[in-house]
C-alpha cells in the first residue's frame, strides 16, 4: 500500500503518524467551533462583490455598444470585469460552496445542494468527479482523473505512448478550453476509450452536459449579445474573452495544486483501510501550495493553500491562511515535506513536467526532490502492473455492476 | 445497530450495502443521497439509533428527508431509528485509536 510508502518516505513511527493526526484533528475542531458570523459575512460580502462586478461588466458592455467614442476602453473594462466575476464565481464561491464549506449556515442559496455555477460542467457531475474522485483518491495513479485530465501524461509511472509527443499542444488546448475539458471530466474518457463505461450512464451524463453547455452558450453568445443590439459583436467577443480569462486562470491554479516538483503521486491498489492520520499524510504529500497576497488567494479560491484545502475540504476557505501557518509548523516539526513556492515557479515546474513527459522516460530525468531521509524502494509499478480502475469512476454507484 | 447488515435499495432496484465504507464516503463527498443516489437537498436527513443521536455521530449516509422517512418504514428498519434534520455535516474518517472503525457523520447545524 502506498500509504506504507508514505511512512517509509517520512520515516515516521506509527505513533508519530497518529500524533500528527491528532494535532490536525485539533485544528479542525477549533475551526468548526469558532466558525460563525464573521465567516458568514465574508462569503456574503464576496458574493455581493462578485455580482456587482458581473453587473458592472454587463452594463459597461451595453453602454459601450451604444457609444461611439469610448468603445475600445469600455470593451476592455467590460471584458475584464466579467472575467474577474467569472473567476470569483467559479474559484472562491462555486468550488467552495459545492464542497459544503458553507452548509452550516443553513442558507437556502449558499448550500452545496443548490449551487449551480457559471461554467459548462453540471454541478452534480463536479461533486462526483472532484469532491469524491479527486479528493478521496488524491494523486492515486489510475484513479484520480485530475492527473492529466485523461489527455496528459503527468507522472513518470504512466506508460509513454507516441501520442504524448503532442502533449504541449494538448496542454495549450486544455488551458484555452478548460471549462469544456472540465465539463467532460466526469465522463472518464479513459473508460470510454476502453469500452468500460456503462452506455446508459454515459448518455445520461452527456444529456446533462449538453443541457448545461447549451445554456452557457445561449447566455454568453446569444442572449447578452442580442441585448446589445447593433453592438452584439462587441459583447460576444467580450464574453468570449472573459471565458478565456477564466479558463486560463483556473487551469493555471489547478495545475499548480498537484504538479509542481515535490507533490507526490501514489500507486496504491486499496486505500480503504487508511486511517484518518494516514489519509491526512497523503493529502499533505500529494498537494502543493503557492505564495501570494490576500487578493491572489481570493482570486484563486484559496487554492494557493492546496494542502490545507485537501486536509479540510469542507472548512471555510477564508480560514485556510490561518490554518496554513499551523500546518506548516507541524510539517517542520515532523520533517514532512511541505511543497510551496511562488505561483510562477509552481506553474513553471508543472509546465516543465508536461513538456518533459511528452518524451519517453529514458530521454529525460526526474525532477522530484529526494526525500528528506534516504528513501527505500517505493515499489512503484507500471501501468500494466497496476490494478484495474475503480468501478465507480466516472459514474454513480447505481451504474456500477 | 448492526452497521454491517443494513441494506437499502437504490433507484434502479439494486441493493448495495449502504454502510459499506466506499458507498458512505462517496455519498458524503459527492453530496448524494445514500438511498436514491440523487443529489442531496436541504435539509439533509440522517437516521440513527438513540445512541447515535446522543453521540451526534451517524453511520448511515446522508439522505433526502423523504428517502430517510421511507427507509424508516421498511420491514428491515431498526424500530429505534430517529430521523434528524441538519443543514450540514462533518464527515469523519475513523482514526486508529477509535473503537468505532466506521466512517461517521456529525451533523453541524441541526434543524
Amino acid at each position: 500500500m502506498a500509504i506504507s510508502d508514505v511512512k517509509e518516505y517520512t520515516h515516521l513511527t506509527e505513533e508519530e503518524v497518529e500524533q500528527i493526526g491528532r494535532e490536525l484533528d485539533a485544528i479542525r475542531t477549533e475551526i468548526e467551533e469558532s466558525r460563525g458570523a464573521k465567516d458568514a459575512a465574508y462569503i456574503n460580502r464576496l458574493i455581493k462583490v462578485q455580482r456587482g462586478l458581473a453587473a458592472a461588466g454587463r452594463v459597461t458592455l451595453l453602454a459601450s455598444s451604444a457609444t461611439g467614442k469610448a468603445k475600445k476602453p469600455a470593451w476592455v473594462a467590460g471584458a475584464a470585469l466579467l472575467g474577474v466575476a467569472k473567476i470569483l464565481e467559479n474559484m472562491e464561491i462555486g468550488h467552495n460552496v459545492m464542497h459544503g464549506q458553507w452548509d452550516w449556515m443553513n442558507d437556502p442559496e449558499i448550500h452545496s445542494s443548490n449551487w449551480e455555477w457559471d461554467t459548462a460542467q453540471p454541478a452534480e457531475q463536479w461533486k462526483h468527479s472532484h469532491n469524491y474522485i479527486h479528493h478521496q483518491f488524491t494523486n492515486v495513479l489510475g484513479y484520480d482523473n485530475d492527473i492529466g485530465y485523461g489527455i496528459l501524461r503527468m507522472a513518470r509511472e504512466q506508460k509513454w505512448h507516441p501520442v504524448y509527443i503532442g502533449q504541449p499542444i494538448y496542454n495549450a488546448l486544455l488551458a484555452s478550453l478548460f471549462q469544456w475539458g472540465v465539463a467532460l471530466h466526469d465522463l472518464d474518457l479513459e473508460r470510454i476509450r476502453k469500452g468500460q463505461k456503462d452506455p446508459k450512464e454515459m448518455k445520461r451524463q452527456l444529456r446533462q452536459i449538453a443541457r448545461k453547455g447549451r445554456n452557457q452558450i445561449l447566455k454568453d453568445y446569444v442572449v447578452y449579445p442580442a441585448l446589445s443590439g447593433k453592438g452584439w459583436k462587441w459583447t460576444l467577443t467580450a464574453n468570449m474573452t472573459a471565458n478565456l480569462m477564466r479558463n486560463l486562470w483556473a487551469y493555471v491554479i489547478i495545475f499548480c495544486g498537484h504538479f509542481p516538483d515535490g507533490a507526490m503521486h501514489f500507486t496504491e491498489e486499496e486505500i480503504e483501510d487508511e486511517t484518518r492520520s494516514e489519509w491526512y499524510l497523503r493529502q499533505i504529500l500529494g498537494a502543493a501550495n503557492f505564495e501570494g497576497g490576500p487578493l491572489l488567494h481570493i482570486m484563486s479560491g484559496n487554492l494557493g493553500f492546496q494542502i490545507e484545502h485537501h486536509l479540510f475540504p469542507d472548512l471555510p476557505s477564508n480560514r485556510y491562511a490561518d490554518i496554513a501557518v499551523r500546518v506548516r509548523a507541524l510539517c517542520e516539526k515532523y520533517d514532512i515535506p511541505y511543497t510551496i513556492g511562488p505561483l510562477h515557479r509552481q506553474y513553471g515546474q508543472a509546465l516543465r513536467t508536461i513538456i518533459k513527459l511528452s518524451l519517453p522516460n529514458k530521454m529525460t530525468s526526474s525532477d522530484q526532490p529526494e526525500p528528506p531521509t534516504p528513501a527505500r524502494d517505493r515499489k512503484r509499478r507500471s501501468d500494466a502492473e497496476r490494478p484495474p480502475r475503480r468501478q465507480e469512476l466516472g459514474g454513480w454507484m447505481r451504474s456500477a455492476s | 445497530m448492526d452497521a454491517e447488515r443494513v441494506v437499502i435499495a437504490v433507484a434502479d432496484g439494486r441493493v448495495p450495502d449502504v454502510t459499506a465504507a466506499r458507498w458512505v464516503t462517496q455519498c458524503a463527498l459527492s453530496r448524494i443521497c445514500g438511498s436514491c443516489a440523487e443529489s442531496l437537498g436541504r435539509p439533509v436527513a440522517f437516521l440513527g439509533t438513540p445512541e447515535e443521536v446522543a453521540r451526534n455521530a451517524f453511520h448511515l449516509p446522508p439522505m433526502h428527508v423523504d428517502c430517510a422517512d421511507a427507509l424508516r418504514r421498511t420491514p428491515d428498519a431498526d424500530p429505534t431509528w430517529a430521523l434528524v434534520r441538519t443543514a450540514g455535516f462533518e464527515f469523519v474518517r475513523p482514526a486508529r485509536e477509535d473503537l468505532d472503525r466506521h466512517p461517521r457523520f456529525e451533523p453541524n447545524s441541526l434543524l
